[in-house]
C-alpha cells in the first residue's frame, strides 16, 4: 500500500515536471471546437484580408472581409439577434481601432438578418510586441464563437511607446493607457490605510483566547473601551462625511458625465451578393465517404445569365477546396485553409446560359478531417452548409449558400 | 474621563500562558488572512464577477445592487463568529481588505501583466467604508437586528458615492464610431475582450423607467432592502458553521 503510494506520488511529481519543464505554447484558441454545423450554416466568411503581417508597436492592421449570413440557420442555435464581430487574440495585444459594418461605423452589437449580406473593415492598432494569431470572428449570443480565417502577425517594438489619446467631449485629450489611474490608487490607498488602521488596531491587543475566556467570564463589557466607543462613532460619523464630500467633489469636477452606453447598432444588409438569383443552386444530395474524406455534392445548377459559367471553389467553416485544375480565378480570400486541388466536377464543361444541369461535386482532402468537419455527420444536426463560387469566363463570380442533408459511407 | 478612555481593556493571562495565546493570535490571523483572501474572492469573482471585473459594466442599476448584495455575506458570517466569540468588531473590515489584497493580487498578475489589460480598465470597486461602518454599528448596537437594518442598508447606501469618486471620471462622454460612449465603454470596444462581447454586459437593463434617469438611487435603496435581509441570514450561517462539532466528529 505504502510502496502504491509512493509510485503514485512519484509519478505526480514526474508529470508536474514535464508539464512546468517543457511547456508548449499553445497556438490556437478553440476555431474548430465549435460542432461543425454551426460553423458551416451560420457566418459564411469569404474574400477576408489583412493590409500587413509585420507591424511595429503603434501601426495600425486593417482586417477587411465579407461574410453572408446563411438562410439555412440550424434550429438548435438562437436566430441572431445580439451579435458582436469580434477579433480572437491573445488578450489586447492589439486594440480595436475603429469597426466598420455595411460601411457604417459600429461600435455596439448588432443584429444580423438570416439570408444577409455584410462587408466589414476592423482596424486594430499593435500594442504588444510578439508573434500572434488572430481572427475577426463573431459572437453569436447564446452559440458561441464563429471565427473567420485566422492569420499570424508579427509585432516588434516596444510596448511602453504604444499610445492611445483620445479627445474626450469636453475637448480634453486622455491618454487610455494610464487614465484615472492615480486617482483610482489613490482613493484605494486611503480606505485601505483606514481599514488597516481599524484591523491593527483591533490586532494590537491580546485577541482570541483571552477575549473568548474574558466572555465566558462574563467580563464581555470590559473588552470593549470607552475609546473604542469614541472610535466607533467618529467612523459612523466621519466615513460617510468623507464619502459624500468626495462624492460632491467628483461631481463638480465631472459636471458633464452620461451613464454607460448600451444602445445595439442598427446595420441594415447590403444588396444581395450571395443567392443573387442569376445562377441558381439547389443540392440535391450529399454523401460524405468517410474512408476517402469525401463529400459528393449532386446539385443542379439553373444558369439564367448570358454568360457561360463553371464551378471554381466549394468554401465552408473557413475551409477552401479548389478547382484549380479548371484554371478558374479563386474567392479573394487571404486566409483559411485550402485544399487547391481538392474540388472536381464530373462534368467540367461549362453551364451554358438557359442551361440547367445537374452536376456532381466532389470535395475530397484530410481537411473534412483535419478540420474537425468529419463530425458533422454525428451531430444532431447532420445538415452541410457553404458557399459554392461559379465563374463566367470574364471571371466575373457568382455565389451561391448551399445546403443539404449528409447521407454518412461508412465503407 | 481621558484616562479612562485610554485604558487597555484586561485581560486574563499573564506570563507564559500571554505569551502563547498571542503566539496563537499570529498563527490564526495568518491563517484567516489567507483563508478570507481565496474564498471571499472566489465568492466574489463567482457572484460580482464582471460587474467587479470591467470598466463598462459599471452601470448605474446592476453594479449597485449586485455588488453590496454579494459582499454583505462573508462580513456578516464572519462577524457572527469574531463578535459572539471574541467581541471583536472587525469582521467586515478584515473581509473586505481581504478581498481586496486578492483582487489588486489578480488584477496585477492576471489582469494586466498575464492579459495585458491595462489596470484603469480593471479597477476594482471598494466597500472598504460600508465595511467600517458595519463593523461600528455592531460595536455600538451589540444587535444583530439594528446591525441587519441599519448596518445593512448603510452598507449598500454607501456603495455608490464611496465609488463614485474612483469611476466618475470614466464616465465621461466622448464622440467614437458616430456615436457617444463614455470612456468605460470605450475601454470594452478598444481593449478586446474574446470572450466577453458588449452583448453579454448586463447593464442598465430592466424596469426602472418610471423614474425618468434617477436609476441609482433606486437601485441603491433595492439593494440597501435586500442587504438588510442578507446580513441575518448570513450572519446565522457563520454562527451555525462556527461550531467544533464537526472536528469531533472526525
Amino acid at each position: 500500500m505504502l510502496n502504491a503510494a509512493k509510485k503514485l506520488l512519484g509519478a505526480f511529481c514526474l508529470s508536474l515536471c514535464a508539464l512546468t519543464i517543457a511547456p508548449t505554447i499553445a497556438n490556437a484558441h478553440g476555431e474548430k471546437a465549435l460542432e461543425p454545423f454551426i460553423r458551416m450554416r451560420t457566418i459564411q466568411w469569404y474574400d477576408v484580408q489583412w493590409s500587413q503581417d509585420k507591424l511595429t508597436v503603434n501601426d495600425e492592421l486593417v482586417i477587411t472581409g465579407k461574410f453572408h449570413v446563411a438562410e439555412d440557420w440550424p434550429r438548435g442555435v438562437p436566430k441572431p439577434d445580439a451579435t458582436y464581430l469580434n477579433v480572437s487574440s491573445p488578450g489586447p495585444v492589439f486594440i480595436r481601432v475603429e469597426r466598420y459594418l455595411n460601411g457604417q461605423a459600429s461600435v455596439s452589437s448588432t443584429a444580423l438578418k438570416l439570408g444577409g449580406d455584410y462587408d466589414f473593415k476592423i482596424v486594430m492598432k499593435a500594442r504588444m510586441p510578439g508573434r500572434y494569431h488572430l481572427h475577426p470572428f463573431f459572437n453569436l449570443h447564446d452559440a458561441g464563437s464563429v471565427m473567420g480565417p485566422g492569420h499570424w502577425f508579427e509585432v516588434e517594438g516596444d510596448s511602453a511607446a504604444f499610445a492611445n489619446q483620445v479627445k474626450t467631449l469636453n475637448g480634453e485629450m486622455v491618454e487610455m493607457e494610464t487614465y484615472g489611474l492615480a486617482n483610482g490608487v489613490a482613493w484605494h490607498a486611503f480606505w485601505i490605510a483606514l481599514g488597516a488602521a481599524w484591523l491593527l488596531w483591533w490586532v494590537q491587543r491580546p485577541m482570541f483566547i483571552p477575549r473568548y475566556r474574558m466572555l465566558q467570564l462574563g467580563q464581555g463589557d470590559a473588552l470593549i473601551t470607552p475609546l473604542d466607543r469614541l472610535l466607533g462613532v467618529a467612523i459612523l460619523l466621519g466615513v460617510p462625511l468623507v464619502v459624500l464630500g468626495a462624492q460632491s467633489m467628483t461631481d463638480r469636477a465631472y459636471p458633464n458625465v452620461i451613464p454607460l452606453q448600451a444602445a445595439m447598432d442598427q446595420i441594415e444588409p447590403l444588396s444581395p451578393a450571395v443567392n443573387v438569383g442569376i445562377v441558381r443552386v439547389k443540392i440535391q444530395r450529399a454523401d460524405y465517404l468517410v474512408p476517402a474524406r469525401a463529400m459528393t455534392l449532386q446539385a443542379q445548377v439553373e444558369n439564367n445569365s448570358d454568360q457561360p459559367v463553371r464551378i471554381g471553389e466549394f468554401a465552408t467553416a473557413n475551409v477552401r477546396f479548389l478547382n484549380l485544375a479548371a484554371g478558374l480565378p479563386t474567392s479573394d480570400d487571404a486566409g483559411g485553409v485550402i485544399a487547391k486541388e481538392g474540388l472536381s466536377v464530373d462534368a467540367p464543361d461549362p453551364i451554358q446560359p438557359g442551361e440547367t444541369r445537374v452536376v456532381r461535386i466532389t470535395a475530397a482532402d484530410s481537411l473534412w478531417q483535419r478540420e474537425r468537419l468529419d463530425g458533422l455527420i454525428r451531430d444532431a444536426d447532420s445538415r452541410l452548409g457553404g458557399l459554392l463560387f461559379l465563374y463566367d469566363p470574364s471571371s466575373k463570380r457568382h455565389i451561391a449558400s448551399v445546403s443539404t442533408a449528409v447521407i454518412p459511407k461508412f465503407d | 474621563m481621558a484616562i479612562k478612555a485610554l485604558e487597555a481593556p484586561s485581560q486574563p493571562y499573564t506570563g507564559e500562558k500571554a505569551r502563547l495565546t498571542r503566539a496563537y493570535d499570529y498563527l490564526i490571523l495568518v491563517l484567516a488572512l489567507f483563508l478570507f483572501i481565496g474564498a471571499f474572492h472566489l465568492h466574489v469573482a463567482l457572484t460580482v464577477g464582471d460587474w467587479d471585473f470591467w470598466q463598462d459594466w459599471k452601470d448605474r442599476q446592476w453594479w449597485p445592487l449586485v455588488t453590496p448584495l454579494m459582499m454583505i455575506t462573508f462580513p456578516a458570517a464572519v462577524q457572527a463568529v469574531l463578535w459572539t466569540n471574541f467581541r471583536l468588531p472587525l469582521g467586515a473590515t478584515l473581509c473586505m481588505s481581504c478581498l481586496l489584497i486578492g483582487t489588486w493580487v489578480t488584477r496585477i498578475f492576471a489582469y494586466h501583466l498575464w492579459n495585458y489589460f491595462p489596470i484603469n480598465a480593471v479597477l476594482p470597486a471598494t466597500m472598504l467604508p460600508s465595511a467600517l461602518v458595519l463593523d461600528a454599528v455592531l460595536m455600538l448596537s451589540n444587535s444583530v437586528t439594528v446591525t441587519s437594518i441599519f448596518g445593512g442598508m448603510a452598507f449598500a447606501l454607501l456603495f455608490y458615492p464611496s465609488n463614485w469618486p474612483i469611476f466618475g471620471m470614466f464616465h465621461v462622454p466622448v464622440e467614437y464610431g458616430a456615436t457617444q460612449l463614455t470612456l468605460a465603454d470605450l475601454f470594452g470596444f478598444q481593449y478586446i475582450r474574446a470572450g466577453t462581447p458588449e452583448y453579454l454586459r448586463l447593464i442598465e437593463r430592466g424596469t426602472l423607467r418610471t423614474y425618468g434617469q434617477y436609476a441609482t438611487p433606486l437601485s441603491a435603496f433595492c439593494s440597501a432592502l435586500l442587504c438588510s435581509l442578507m446580513y441575518p441570514l448570513w450572519w446565522y450561517l457563520g454562527k451555525a458553521f462556527a461550531t467544533t462539532k464537526f472536528v469531533k466528529n472526525i
